[in-house]
């Protein structure tokens, strides 16, 4: 008896929840049209290369998109001025060398494609800068030693509601990871950003992106973000669905495009881990 | 409300008294005779005239019978019939104590037929499960526990391991209304959902009614757990432990003044998190929880009765310098029975329940307090009227306080601001009638009617809208969007927002084909004022709950059964069977990225919509021998729909249906316990269900270096199938034989052939490869446990 008692006491129980990639037949939707146009404007640099990809939609496990080629891309602004995108080599991205970022001014994007013509429209609006970055050393959620976690410190403008997108990219992801927030809680002070991966050591180079953005396109990110990227999913997670951006097909209403076009002022400092 | 237009109104259906024999009333209280404890549910039958009775929730009976000689059993499950033959030339008072047919910690040994299916009662879709039965249930963890006994119940199902709350006939989490000494808990488990909050040394009695709904209940659409703590022992002090792996608990219970009054106390804590205290980097981290029971009862005389109860449990998690996360149900009653006559036994009850919820971020500098608060007043008569009619009849009235959040910032560099969500109060007032009436020698009914009113009061201020439409269709981007408030208006305090009344009318029928089979027919009508806001697949301890206002509609739901009930082998086997069909008016559905976090304008996410669930439940029991247990099956079908509220709009999913995140199609649960000797007892459950649903990517795109998965229609797919496989051995030791203090060791593995089940699918890329993945969660695998039982 006693033999069983200490024996059943030594095993180790495991019942945290354990995660095993698998794969499963996956149905292919139709292809449709994406509009990756995202243009971030740093902060203090007027004139600037920006980029738009055009692209489709492909089966989930593929690991390239299609390209799009031969579309028209442009973008203007309310006072007449025009900014061309031409494509590079057929590669279905877009490129504009000349672009110019004007705080609070309004930009309307036009896409024509195969027939249809695809409009969108943002406004530019300025990002406070970045105070401060600071690092802070926390034992790890499950244990096993520390990690350190970063801290992206700015001041929020007391007299806006105001919506942020952080990106930020490391020597140890292949991807970015984008994360959304808005002012309703700290309306007008300093607050910072929280970033931590526990894959990073001292040494190691992180690069934060803090952006303004509209209201709307930081309801379309935050969709985006629960269910992409690395806290997607799980039993916590809200329905998952395809999410509509902004981008209207004016010939034909029902042929919807996906992705969005935003304007954004960044700025972008880089870190290095102590 | 002309009541007692009503009252006489029912009084008109009374079968007109017999002139030619004498009634004679025979009543009186049903104890253990160990305990002192009453027993709720004791069948009592008259072998003469044929009729019957079971006592109530306080252990009372009042039967009706002809004057002259009376041979009545008194049986219940558990116990030692008792026969008694009585010469019936008055009004008697016979309080009767039964003797528990087995005197150890297990009782595996039936010997009556308790077990087996009430014909006569025009009661169905209720399952009542016997604390003993439950204790013998291998679970997760050696843990005893009562939510995951009822998961073994055929029309009950959840949303998978690891989730809290349960699903009844396809109903949601929120629909069920869960009564501790008739106090509502907001939330039925630890950890979420790994532990039920129930301490099963503290119960006496455990009912589920999934269907055929008594008017004496209201507030849920979906069905009622009603459970009662035991009163203590009157008679002799006794103590009761037990020691497991992951909780510990100890109970004592005994005499205030012997055989008038009693208390119960009782605790149970986890420590579990104890040994992170061992390692350098988990030291300040905490993860346990709590519970505590308590009970107090004093027989005034013979025709009062006092009892006090109280529950405090929370549940604690910290991880230093992140974050600390508390929550937990808090509930305090006052009854009071008094019988003013041997055929009117009457209870109020003033009730207390609260649930609180707190988290304090420290890494960004901020501490949340939420919680709802109510004040619960009910009296409750029971009217034994004739031989061929029992009424019921009471009203009640809730007030709540909601607390939808207070967010305070805390710590030196915090940047949040404080902030106050608008507190919302509410008043629930309900009457009721029942009537029990026998009709003939073969049809019993129970019908009744409930009316129900619900007040939303100030003080608030409440937004208005445009065309008074919180959430609007954006048809150029063809999504939905918040709408911008037009204004405000301002109530006073108690001044009415909103109200709303519902009459609930309910009925149930029993025709009894023979002795051992019955037809019964069954349709409730309920209204439930709460909502719970959670769009996530299983609740969170963060949802909150909110009243209906003048943007959110009560819940309406009607539900039809018919069931076919059968007795085999004299009572040695039972066979139920049961569909139902349930449709849900005003069932909350959420716009695509809903925010429901500190969201004080909720109407400005979320559209109205309807539920429906269908199914066809069978039930086969063995009821005695060594050898006992049922197997239960279930096919159904629970699904959603909100559709646009005009031809342009979409709706949520394209205003298909769709199905509910708990829609299992296939329920199998099989239970069994073997007694192998005197000291051995085995037992063993199966499940086996059909994957829950789930959305599949069918696509992806690039956007911004990262890739985004697109999706169909939602929750065509399944996860694969849950089935699992759980044993456990219980070992009393012999030498407990004549000792006054009783042990018992018991030996759980949950899971048995470790099948890591699927709790969810997502699709996102990986991080460090940047290659798109699909990705399934588990929770449990293989978990043994074990844990020492001690009876003093």
């Amino acid at each position: 008896m006693k033999k069983i008692i200490a024996l059943l006491l030594l095993s180790i129980l495991v019942f945290s929840s354990c995660e095993k990639v698998v794969t499963v037949p996956l149905e292919t939707a139709a292809p449709r049209l994406v509009i990756d146009a995202s243009i971030a404007c740093v902060k203090g640099v007027p004139v600037s290369t920006q980029t738009i990809k055009l692209s489709t939609t492909a089966p989930y496990y593929a690991s390239e998109v299609p390209a799009v080629s031969g579309a028209n891309v442009s973008i203007s602004m309310a006072n007449g001025t025009v900014f061309e995108f031409a494509e590079v080599n057929q590669t279905g991205v877009y490129q504009c060398t000349n672009f110019e970022a004007e705080v609070n001014a309004i930009y309307t994007l036009l896409v024509n494609y195969n027939g249809q013509t695809y409009t969108a429209t943002e406004s530019l609006q300025a990002v406070p800068v970045i105070d401060k970055i600071e690092q802070e050393e926390q034992p790890k959620i499950g244990g096993g030693g520390f990690t350190i976690d970063i801290k992206t410190f700015f001041t929020d403008p007391a007299d806006s509601n105001d919506f942020y997108l952080v990106r930020v990219n490391t020597n140890r992801t292949a991807i970015p990871e984008y994360s959304v927030t808005d002012d309703a809680f700290f309306q007008g002070n300093q607050v910072f950003d929280f970033y931590r991966n526990e894959d990073l050591v001292p040494g190691d180079v992180v690069t934060i992106r803090l952006g303004r953005i509209s209201q709307r396109y930081h309801n379309y990110m935050k969709i985006i973000t629960s269910f992409s990227g690395n806290n997607g999913g799980g039993p916590f997670s809200s329905p998952p669905a395809t999410v509509r951006g902004n981008i209207v097909n004016t010939t034909n209403p029902d042929l919807f495009v996906l992705g969005y076009f935003s304007l954004s002022e960044v700025v972008s400092q880089t870190y290095t881990l102590e | 409300m002309n009541w007692k237009l009503l009252y006489l109104f029912v009084l008109s259906f009374v079968t007109t008294a017999n002139f030619a024999q004498e009634k004679r009333i025979l009543s009186g209280t049903i104890t253990d005779a160990k305990s002192n404890e009453t027993l709720i549910g004791v069948s009592i039958y008259d072998e003469e005239s044929k009729k019957g009775a079971s006592t109530n929730e306080y252990g009372f009976y009042s039967l009706t019978l002809s004057a002259g000689t009376h041979t009545l059993r008194f049986s219940s499950m558990g116990y030692q019939n008792e026969i008694l033959t009585i010469n019936l030339q008055q009004d008697k008072k016979n309080n009767v104590a039964l003797v528990p047919s087995q005197e150890q910690l297990q009782e595996v040994v039936v010997t009556d037929s308790r077990k087996a299916s009430n014909i006569r009662k025009a009661e169905m879709s209720v399952n009542k499960l016997s604390m003993s039965t439950i204790k013998s249930m291998p679970v997760v963890l050696g843990e005893v526990d009562v939510l995951k006994s009822i998961l073994l119940l055929p029309g009950v199902t959840n949303a998978g391991e690891g989730s809290s709350g349960f699903n009844v006939r396809g109903g949601g989490a929120d629909q069920n209304l869960i009564l501790l000494d008739e106090a509502t808990l907001y939330n039925s488990s630890h950890v979420f959902g790994f532990f039920s909050v129930f301490n099963p040394d503290a119960i006496k009695d455990l009912k589920l009614y999934k269907g055929g709904i008594p008017a004496r209940f209201g507030g849920r659409a979906a069905s009622v757990l009603d459970i009662y703590q035991k009163d203590g022992n009157s008679k002799k002090f006794h103590l009761n432990g037990g020691i497991g792996l992951i909780t510990s608990r100890i109970l004592a219970e005994g005499p205030i003044v012997k055989d008038k009054g009693s208390f119960l106390i009782g605790g149970r804590g986890s420590y579990a998190h104890l040994f992170m205290k061992l390692s350098k980097d988990q030291k300040d981290n905490a993860a346990y929880f709590y519970d505590l029971n308590t009970k107090l009862h004093y027989q005034l005389d013979s025709i009062n009765h006092v009892y006090v109860s109280g529950y405090f449990g929370r549940d604690v998690f910290r991880i230093k310098n992140l974050f600390e996360n508390q929550y937990g149900n808090a509930t305090f009653n006052l009854r009071w029975n008094h019988l003013f006559s041997n055929k009117l036994f009457s209870n109020f009850s003033a009730i207390y329940s609260e649930y609180y919820y707190g988290l304090n971020l420290d890494f960004i500098g901020f501490q949340w307090d939420s919680g709802i608060k109510n004040y619960n007043f009910k009296y409750d008569f029971k009217h034994y009227l004739s031989d061929a009619i029992k009424l019921s009849y009471g009203a009640n009235v809730i007030y709540y306080d909601f607390n939808p959040g207070t967010l305070r910032p805390n710590g030196a560099e915090t940047g949040i601001n404080f902030r106050q969500l608008e507190k919302k109060k509410a008043l629930e007032p309900a009457a009721y009638l029942e009537v029990e009436q026998q009709l003939g020698s073969k049809l019993t009914v129970n019908y009744g009617l409930r009316y129900s009113a619900f007040y939303r009061l100030g003080a608030a201020n409440i937004r208005t809208y445009a065309n008074n439409q919180a959430v609007v269709y954006n048809a150029e981007l063809a999504i939905y969007e918040k709408a911008i408030p037009t204004g405000s208006i301002y109530y006073a305090r108690n001044q009415t927002i909103a109200q709303y009344a519902n009459w609930e009318p309910r009925a149930a029928l029993a025709f009894q084909l023979n002795d051992d089979a019955s037809i019964k027919v069954s349709y409730n009508r309920m209204a439930q004022y709460l909502q719970l806001i959670s769009n996530t697949s299983s609740p969170t301890p963060l949802d909150i709950w909110m009243p209906s206002d003048s943007f959110v509609q009560p819940q309406l739901a009607d539900q039809w059964a018919v069931g076919y009930f059968r007795n085999l082998r004299n009572n040695r086997y039972s066979l139920e069977v049961e569909s139902y069909f349930k449709v849900v008016k005003n069932r909350i559905d959420y716009i695509d990225g809903a925010n429901l976090i500190a969201n004080d304008a909720i109407e400005q996410v979320i559209l109205n919509g309807k539920m429906r669930s269908y199914g066809l439940e069978l039930m086969l029991r063995k009821n005695e021998g060594r050898l006992t247990g049922w197997i239960s099956y279930t096919l159904s079908r629970s699904e959603q729909q909100t559709p646009g509220r005009t031809a342009v709009e979409p709706g949520i999913n394209q205003g298909n249906w769709y199905a509910s995140v708990y829609d299992k199609t296939h329920n199998l649960a099989v239970t069994s316990s073997y007694k192998f000797n005197e000291k051995w007892n085995f037992s063993a459950n199966f499940a086996l269900q059909s994957g829950q649903p789930v959305t599949y990517s069918n696509g992806q795109y690039q956007y911004q270096d990262i890739t985004v998965p697109i999706f169909g229609l939602r929750n065509q797919n399944r996860l694969p199938l849950y089935h699992h496989l759980d044993l456990s051995a219980s070992l009393i030791p012999a030498s407990n034989k004549g000792r006054s203090w009783q042990t018992e060791w018991v030996f759980s593995i949950y899971n048995v052939y470790n099948r890591f089940n699927a709790a969810s699918m997502s699709f996102r890329q990986n991080l460090q490869t940047g290659v798109n993945e699909s990705i399934q969660t588990s929770i449990f695998g293989m978990v043994p446990g074990v844990s020492y039982n001690l009876k003093f």
